[in-house]
């Protein structure tokens, strides 16, 4: 019976630690602007257009109001994955909770919520019964998700994987 | 905007742009897989659309 051989190791496929280090910082600037990551590799044009994409996607999304999910206790996964789909844009989504809800909000408030929890459930639901909602919740998670890749990309680039 | 056509091929537009510059990388391939794309998704609802107009709503 043949020994078993060790997986052949091939160095060049290591990244070095400071490729690792400019992985990071890529992922961590284009989460927290979209396009940044690029933009930091040295991919200008490919940063630009990407971020014009994204925020293209993320504005139109507000404009025809969009819901910005939030946490049902009594669908936590399907909104939970909500919540990180809107949340691939970076702060920005953040910003977007503040000037709708008025407050940093991701939870639905239950059925007997008062003052500053029922005016959250109301602006939501009233975002929801909007008649161009379906496309503005649809342009919001396509914005998120769209990072989310952009940053295994600007991850990828900045290891070396993609040149 | 309460076109829904318009929101399709707006929506469209954005989604092909972005796959063809993320995973092409010359000009030529990227408008090449763009413009696939984009009628995919665009050819792909008008003829679905055509196919479920005689079924009752």
């Amino acid at each position: 019976m043949a020994a078993k051989q060790a997986p052949p190791t091939h160095s060049a496929d290591r990244p070095e630690a400071g490729q690792t280090w400019r992985g990071w910082i890529a992922v961590g600037l284009g989460w927290l602007l979209p396009g940044l990551g690029h933009v930091y590799l040295g991919r200008l044009r490919q940063g630009l257009l990407f971020g014009a994409i994204i925020w293209s996607a993320f504005g139109l999304g507000l404009a025809n109001d969009g819901r910005l999910a939030l946490r049902d206790e009594r669908q936590p996964l399907l909104t939970g994955l909500q919540i990180v789909a809107n949340l691939g844009v970076g702060p920005a989504d953040m910003i977007a909770r503040r000037s709708v809800y008025g407050e940093l909000a991701y939870r639905l408030p239950d059925e007997q919520a008062r003052g500053a929890d029922e005016q959250r459930a109301e602006i939501f639901r009233g975002r929801a019964r909007s008649g161009v909602s379906i496309y503005g919740t649809a342009y919001l998670w396509t914005a998120g998700l769209m990072n989310l890749l952009l940053l295994f990309d600007v991850w990828d680039i900045g290891r070396g994987r993609n040149p | 905007m309460q076109s829904h056509l318009l929101h399709m091929l707006v929506y469209a537009t954005l989604v092909s742009a972005f796959f063809a510059l993320l995973v092409r990388r010359t000009r030529r391939e990227q408008l090449r897989l763009g413009l696939t794309l984009w009628l995919a998704m665009v050819g792909g609802a008008l003829l679905l659309a055509y196919v479920m107009y005689p079924f009752p709503r």
